[in-house]
């Protein structure tokens, strides 16, 4: 579920015929198409997305008698002697990390290093832009989960807490509660953690809607790749409980006794631990099997409009709560959900109602943990973040069509930084103190001036204006 | 009826010592196999994941039906089946085959080598495995082995680091390379 933005092409084009494959090409396809082609251009004419600014005042070279040496040397010292005070007086506050194999990227598969760094950078955008967060792209040569685990332990100095974006499922987790372990700051995948506390913010106002329980509630969990197993874990958090709940893959009902499960014992241990602790009724089959009268479906799975099929919806308890988050199409459409009997449906798209949106989670939560000068990030802070955005949805009136805020609602996201930032001082984790308003105050001021800051480069053209699109190259027909 | 001969009778937790062990041991019949084979093959699919010089036939169901076949009618073989306790009494979730080899030049002269171990995952753990090799090692030397040896791929740290625990240790090594 990357990140979805609105799109600055028009759709006025006719669809191309492809000279060999003989189709049609749906508007989307040319739209994206077009996207691309713009994007490889004004990365062309930008030279990338980010760069390093001084956040102080240099006025000659003499400046730098303060700034670097001889006056840093005494900075230095200090740090040397208490290495916390890094977080006071460098960056480090500000600064993370988003590191990546380039392993699993968006929907591409393995891009390696290189080809993951536009993206990075765009995150690395996102960050700046939505979370005031001061975030470095890091794509690296390593692809054992040993590797990565020691690249990043070893930068970490540099860090105040580490994004891990994009690295193939399953060696995303072991690095992830490794790194966890072992680190002073806290690290992040937003593959798994992002959209997982944003559907569980989601799910929160759905049962809300509903008049569930997430303790009484069944639940069919489709897809068991990252995002899937950090929400079942995060469930059980809330107190689902596990015999209530079905993981559903490509295989079918994932149990006990299936086929592949000494497979996963050795190659996904995450995915065998939920295969011995979940499926309570002993059910064996399909999704239909796995759907019969449960109250929640969230799938995570393939971006095929016809993976989950009306009668699955109809087999479901009465008012069924389904959440179809594939990208970017999902697993059924909205209205197909709705009209079989759903009461509440969300999607990973923003042109459907109730987006579950990781982009609502990552800048908050960073906002909130380096407020903090958090040590770590435990699922509590994760929680915390997925009550506060169903909260505030909640007090903007809830309804089927508004489980989630809009990510044009940004004055959302310093309250839950501000929640995350307390759930920090709650779990004992907190460098940094301050009380509730404190840190909203921080965030507010943090999110609000880098987007000042954009928009003064681009007024004083530090920043150039967009060029316009070249009109695109007719597409030669071979033969 | 063909188990083993020495073994007299069950073997059940329910025994000298309580435990709250989920499983318990029997000799195994003609009339599991149905049961026994596909334990067996998982076992073998399992091995497969740690090496690919491992890799399960095409025809291993039928072999895996013939070698438990043969280990039922051997005198010199120990084939017990794991069944459930309490509602999956009855159902058999996993098994062991043991064979004991001669030590021509060794003393002592007879080794109990436990070939093939096997437990569905979820009557794993709890001690389970505990009780296995204390069962199937007791059944040996009472057919006369001074020496349990542990047959597993040499990449299964998680055998390795079970058996290790319980004072065993690399005594001779096979090593492979493709032809």
């Amino acid at each position: 579920m990357a990140e979805s933005v609105p799109a600055p092409v028009d759709h006025g084009r006719e669809p191309r015929r492809r000279t060999r494959a003989k189709r049609a090409v749906s508007p989307d396809e040319v739209l994206t198409d077009e996207l691309g082609r713009r994007a490889v251009e004004l990365s062309r004419f930008y030279g990338g997305k980010i760069e390093t600014v001084p956040k102080v005042p240099v006025r000659s070279l003499r400046d730098f008698a303060l700034w670097y040496t001889p006056g840093v040397a005494e900075v230095s010292r200090v740090i040397h002697a208490n290495p916390d005070l890094s977080f006071d007086l460098t960056g480090r506050w500000n600064t993370i990390a988003i590191v990546t194999d380039g392993s699993r990227v968006l929907g591409l598969g393995d891009m390696g290093p290189e080809g993951a760094l536009p993206v990075m950078e765009g995150k690395a955008l996102l960050f700046r832009w939505l979370g005031g967060v001061d975030a470095v792209p890091l794509p690296i040569h390593a692809s054992t989960p040993a590797a990565i685990i020691e690249t990043v332990e070893r930068i970490a100095p540099a860090f105040g807490a580490i994004n891990l974006e994009d690295i193939a499922s399953p060696k995303c987790f072991g690095i992830l509660e490794e790194l966890q372990k072992r680190l002073p700051i806290p690290v992040w995948h937003d593959d798994q953690l992002g959209t997982a506390a944003a559907t569980i913010a989601g799910l929160l106002n759905a049962l809300e809607l509903t008049h569930r329980s997430v303790k009484e509630i069944r639940t069919v969990l489709l897809g068991a790749g990252a995002a899937n197993i950090a929400t079942a874990r995060l469930l059980f958090a809330l107190g689902q409980d596990p015999g209530r709940l079905t993981v559903v893959d490509s295989r079918g009902i994932l149990h006990a006794e299936r086929a592949d499960v000494d497979e996963l014992s050795v190659r996904n241990p995450w995915k065998y631990r939920l295969a011995l602790r979940t499926n309570g009724g002993g059910r064996t089959g399909d999704l239909s099997a796995a759907l019969e009268g449960a109250d929640v479906l969230l799938a995570a799975s393939t971006p095929d409009p016809n993976t989950i099929r009306p009668a699955h919806v109809r087999s479901m308890a009465h008012a069924p709560i389904v959440f179809a988050l594939a990208n970017p199409v999902p697993e059924i459409w909205p209205q197909v959900a709705r009209d079989a009997g759903a009461a509440v449906v969300a999607t990973g798209r923003s042109d459907f109602p109730n987006q579950v949106n990781n982009s609502l989670v990552f800048p908050a939560v960073f906002r909130g943990v380096l407020d903090a000068r958090a040590r770590s990030i435990p699922d509590e802070i994760v929680l915390a973040a997925a009550r506060e955005l169903a909260k505030h949805a909640a007090d903007r009136g809830l309804s089927e069509e508004h489980l989630l805020p809009t990510m044009q609602e940004t004055e959302v996201f310093p309250h839950v930084a501000a929640a995350v930032a307390d759930a920090a001082v709650r779990q004992g984790i907190a460098r940094r103190r301050l009380s509730h308003d404190e840190y909203l105050e921080r965030a507010v001021i943090q999110m609000s001036r880098s987007r000042q800051l954009v928009r003064a480069l681009l007024r004083s053209h530090l920043v150039p204006p967009m060029p316009r699109a070249t009109p695109p190259t007719p597409r030669r027909r071979t033969r | 009826m063909t188990g083993a001969p020495s073994v007299s009778g069950d073997v059940g937790p329910g025994g000298s010592e309580s435990t709250s062990v989920p499983i318990h041991l029997r000799p195994a019949r003609a009339t599991d196999l149905p049961v026994l084979v596909p334990l067996l093959l998982r076992l073998k699919r399992l091995n497969e994941e740690f090496d690919p010089l491992l890799r399960v036939r095409d025809d291993a169901e039928v072999q895996a039906r013939e070698v438990l076949e043969a280990s039922l009618n051997d005198p010199k073989s120990i084939v017990l089946a794991a069944e459930g306790v309490g509602p999956d009494k009855d159902k058999v979730v996993g098994l062991v085959n043991a064979v004991l080899r001669e030590r021509p030049f060794y003393t002592p002269a007879v080794e109990g080598v436990i070939v093939d171990i096997y437990l569905l995952p979820l009557y794993r753990r709890r001690g389970v495995g505990e009780y296995l090799l204390k069962e199937v090692s007791s059944q040996l030397k009472a057919k006369g082995a001074g020496l349990v040896i542990a047959e597993f791929p040499a990449q299964n740290e998680i055998a390795s680091r079970f058996y290790a625990k319980r004072g065993f240790r690399a005594i001779t090594e096979r090593h492979a390379r493709s032809l």
